[in-house]
């Protein structure tokens, strides 16, 4: 096999992990915190998608159209993010997990609907937005400029998710939650406030990365699914509720994806599940996950 | 476990009249039902019997497997393609679906039983996803997103009344089997395991051995009733094995009740006839069903049956409570 | 013998729990360990019931070496232990816990299709009536008061039938009378059902009053071993244990 295909693959699937890495941070996060794992994480990723289709669409700006329709449809669904937290998972934390997960998966069903209904079943996509619409000249090979773009934002999410964990007063919060919740409201923490916005950044996250998914032409019923399933997997890999290990995950899930397809298109994700498998028999937890209690 | 005080004999009838009522309605339902409804009766029954094998593992043992379905699909395929592909006899083809899905069980099982909580139910969920992928992707052998057409069972059974008979014995020799198997030292430990599992193995049991067995069990009755469904349905496709469909039984689970026998049924036979009727005016039929989930969780903790027992308990405690007075 | 460690230790990273212990215990006694907190106690108990695997040295089990075993093969041998923190089954009854301790002990768990309820009536009744539990045979095990679920606990672990019965601080928690009360059944059943009982206690006058042997550990060692009278006049053990800060 020659050096440029493995390159190209390997490139892709950088830019596919940093996809994946958008999207799990959102998951992992709200797991660290709040202890609950978001099955519906990929329907507010794909409901972000949908909206920011149709935003753009009312812009009708050349340029600026997309970006904004991203940040815009960022915002509803952090703003959807606090009904659902606020409305349905408050008054579910006292229960046990698999009543909490059954709740997430209703609200997949139900997003689901909603959208078949306000979209119908299209496959639905935006250009690439300029200066993000040619090709990049990397070693002399030519790659989508759009990747690029994917792989900034993800490093800039990794930067801004650093920032906020480890440099911010929010962020010891947040990690003394994630280990022990009982110490924190000890310390006169209103945990419910602190839930709440985790949960809503969680989903602005994940509308941010539906929105920026829109340019490669896979808006469609069904991405939710899809996009979840492997967010388990980077979540699974790289230990739950970590931030340094869902950056792995997504890293590793990435790359097996894209050999994958190299090797066998059509047991690209059944060789990621064998790469999950692996690592949970080895480390039940991830490998930067911790032990539960 | 629902019946914890001992049991005097002559009570049984007694407490027992009306699951005979049921059974006996339940074999005089084809001279009262529409077509239509006969054949929902068939899938309440069939789901029914999926739910109870899922329910052994979450009621019973404590561990919620989101991939249910697999076992379910291939028990379908199985069956599906011994009787178009090798012409297969019909009921060897059924045993033959029972065992694989009972081997492929063994196999991730082997891998999940290692697990809690909710990374049980990831790995279930992912190793459902896995074999669904290559059910999918395997055009060659499966049939791809077409599935398999015209599965047609023996002339015996052609009718669909000679079928739903055919369903309704299967259900219910399967529900008589793990219910016993439930009140067996097995089922007594796996109870055990889920109450307290560090005790369970200070008593000499070997936890992921009895897991183990547990997951082969209810792998294989969910590949029974893949394998009865498909003949009736006359097809399947790779849709049975989505985590959708796994997901049927946990709701069925959860609605009815998990840690009661019936609850599984009872909640699966609501779910289904609802489903069909809701379809008779609605394609959006996933909201009402996700609205439906949400009510029940806020509203019927518990689920149906087992806030029905503790409204029962709560009134023979007060009565207690007004005859002390 | 039934018991013996032989040089036993246990390291966790750099901590040392258990130091070379060699201490025998034999048939019939009632013997306790006993030693300041973070003495090793548990850990010693942990490395005897298969919890913790030892770093080196050998446990021994009437002759028989079974230092690499897993609990649960322990406890077919016949080494049962109760837990420190209660350890019950909470949405069991009183009845169905013992019972489950003898499926498992007579090794009928793996039987499909016989109702558990009529296995072994006798032997779950003769246990319960002996730690006095006989009357709340069919209360949950999480609505009994704390005393009695300490006596179920030690159903439970008679319902496996052991020769050697480990007790991790049976009366921890309880009342005055309570504790005269365990103390009184564990002496009844050392001689009724010819248990070897090996316990660890910080209370001095239940240790003193049932035990026939005591052995004492300190900072992970064994300093002392003996009769309690000659325990009492070790002077080392006075030192660290009894004279000082406690």
């Amino acid at each position: 096999m020659s050096f440029d295909v493995l390159f190209s693959q390997f490139m892709s699937g950088i830019a596919r992990g940093a996809l994946l890495f958008l999207v799990a941070s959102g998951l992992s996060l709200t797991f660290g915190v709040l202890r609950v794992l978001n099955f519906a994480h990929g329907s507010l990723y794909m409901l972000g998608a949908f909206l920011s289709y149709s935003i753009w669409k009312f812009l009708l700006m050349p340029v600026l159209g997309f970006y904004l329709a991203a940040v815009i449809a960022a915002l509803i669904m952090g703003g959807v993010g606090m009904i659902i937290e606020f409305g349905l998972l408050r008054r579910l934390y006292a229960r046990g997990w698999p009543e909490q997960l059954l709740a997430t998966y209703a609200i997949i069903l139900i997003i689901t609907d909603l959208v078949k209904w306000a979209w119908g079943g299209e496959f639905l996509s935006i250009p690439r937005p300029r200066p993000f619409t040619g090709a990049v000249f990397l070693f002399g090979f030519p790659f989508p400029s759009y990747n690029f773009f994917i792989i900034i934002l993800g490093l800039g999410l990794v930067v801004f998710l650093w920032w906020l964990v480890y440099k911010t007063r929010l962020g010891d919060i947040i990690r003394a939650a994630a280990q022990d919740r009982e110490m924190v409201s000890a310390l006169g923490i209103p945990i419910p406030w602190l839930f709440t916005w985790i949960f809503v950044l969680g989903a602005a996250i994940a509308g941010l990365s539906g929105a920026v998914t829109a340019p490669f032409g896979s808006v469609a019923l069904g991405m939710d699914i899809e996009i979840i399933i492997e967010c388990f997997a980077v979540v699974v890999i790289g230990g739950m509720g970590s931030l340094p290990g869902t950056l792995l995950g997504a890293f590793i899930v990435g790359q097996v994806y894209a050999f994958g397809i190299l090797f066998k298109p059509e047991l690209a994700l059944a060789f990621i599940f064998m790469v999950m498998a692996v690592v949970l028999i080895i480390r039940p937890w991830g490998i930067f996950g911790r032990p539960e209690r | 476990m629902e019946d914890h005080h001992i049991e005097g004999k002559d009570s049984w009838i007694k407490r027992g009249w009306w699951l005979i009522l049921l059974i006996i309605a339940s074999f005089l339902a084809p001279t009262v039902l529409s077509e239509f409804y006969l054949s929902v009766l068939c899938e309440a029954l069939v789901m029914s019997l999926m739910a109870l094998s899922f329910n052994f593992l979450f009621g019973y043992m404590g561990q919620l497997s989101f991939g249910q379905a697999a076992f379910y699909g291939l028990g379908g395929y199985t069956v599906a393609m011994l009787l178009t592909k090798a012409h297969f006899n019909f009921w060897l083809s059924i045993v033959a679906a029972v065992l694989v899905a009972a081997l492929v069980g063994l196999v991730v099982g082997i891998f999940c039983v290692r697990l809690r909580g909710i990374y049980f139910a990831i790995l279930t969920l992912a190793f459902g996803q896995l074999i669904f992928t290559i059910v999918f992707k395997w055009h060659n052998f499966t049939g791809g997103d077409d599935g398999i057409q015209g599965v047609f069972p023996p002339e015996l059974l052609k009718s669909p009344i000679a079928y739903y008979y055919f369903i309704l014995l299967v259900f219910l020799v399967s529900a008589f089997i793990l219910w016993k198997i439930i009140h067996s030292p097995f089922g007594h430990t796996v109870v055990a395991m889920r109450e307290n599992s560090e005790r369970t193995e200070f008593l000499g049991i070997h936890i992921a051995k009895y897991q183990l067995i547990a997951f082969v069990i209810a792998a294989a009755f969910c590949g029974l009733a893949g394998a009865i469904w498909v003949p009736f349905y006359r097809s399947v496709a790779p849709s049975y094995l989505t985590w959708i469909k796994s997901g049927e039984p946990v709701m069925a689970a959860i609605l009815g009740g998990p840690p009661i026998f019936l609850g599984p049924i009872l909640g699966m036979f609501v779910m289904t006839f609802f489903h069909a009727w809701v379809l008779g005016f609605t394609v959006y039929w996933p909201v009402v069903m996700g609205a439906l989930i949400l009510a029940i969780i806020f509203f019927l903790p518990g689920g149906i049956l087992g806030f029905a027992q503790e409204k029962v308990r709560q009134r023979k405690e007060r009565n207690h409570q007004l005859q002390k007075k | 013998m039934l018991l013996e460690t032989q040089e036993i230790s246990k390291e966790f990273g750099k901590l040392r729990a258990v130091s070379r212990v060699s201490l025998g215990i034999s048939k019939g006694d009632i013997h306790a360990i006993i030693g300041p907190n973070g003495a090793g106690k548990s850990t010693y108990f942990n490395l005897i019931t298969g919890y913790h695997r030892a770093t080196s040295g050998r446990v021994l089990f009437k002759g028989k070496e079974i230092t690499g075993l897993p609990a649960y093969r322990r406890c077919r041998l016949g080494i049962t232990r109760s837990f420190q923190i209660t350890s019950i089954y909470p949405k069991l009854t009183v009845y169905e816990s013992v019972l489950m301790a003898l499926l498992s002990q007579r090794k009928v768990t793996l039987t499909f299709f016989s109702p558990a309820k009529k296995f072994f009536r006798e032997e779950v009744w003769g246990i319960l009536e002996d730690v006095g539990l006989a009357d709340q045979a069919s209360t949950l095990g999480d609505s009994i008061s704390h005393g009695d679920k300490k006596r179920l606990e030690l159903a439970v672990t008679l319902g496996t039938e052991p020769e050697l019965l480990l007790l991790d601080e049976p009366t921890c928690g309880m009342s005055l009378e309570e504790t005269e009360v365990i103390m009184g059944l564990i002496k009844k059943l050392s001689v009724e059902r010819g248990l070897t009982i090996l316990f660890t206690e910080h209370d001095m006058s239940v240790v003193f009053g049932i035990a026939r042997r005591i052995s004492v550990l300190h900072q992970g060692a064994l300093i002392a071993d003996g009769s309690p009278e000659e325990v009492r006049a070790s002077e080392e053990v006075q030192k660290v244990y009894l004279g000082g800060s406690t």
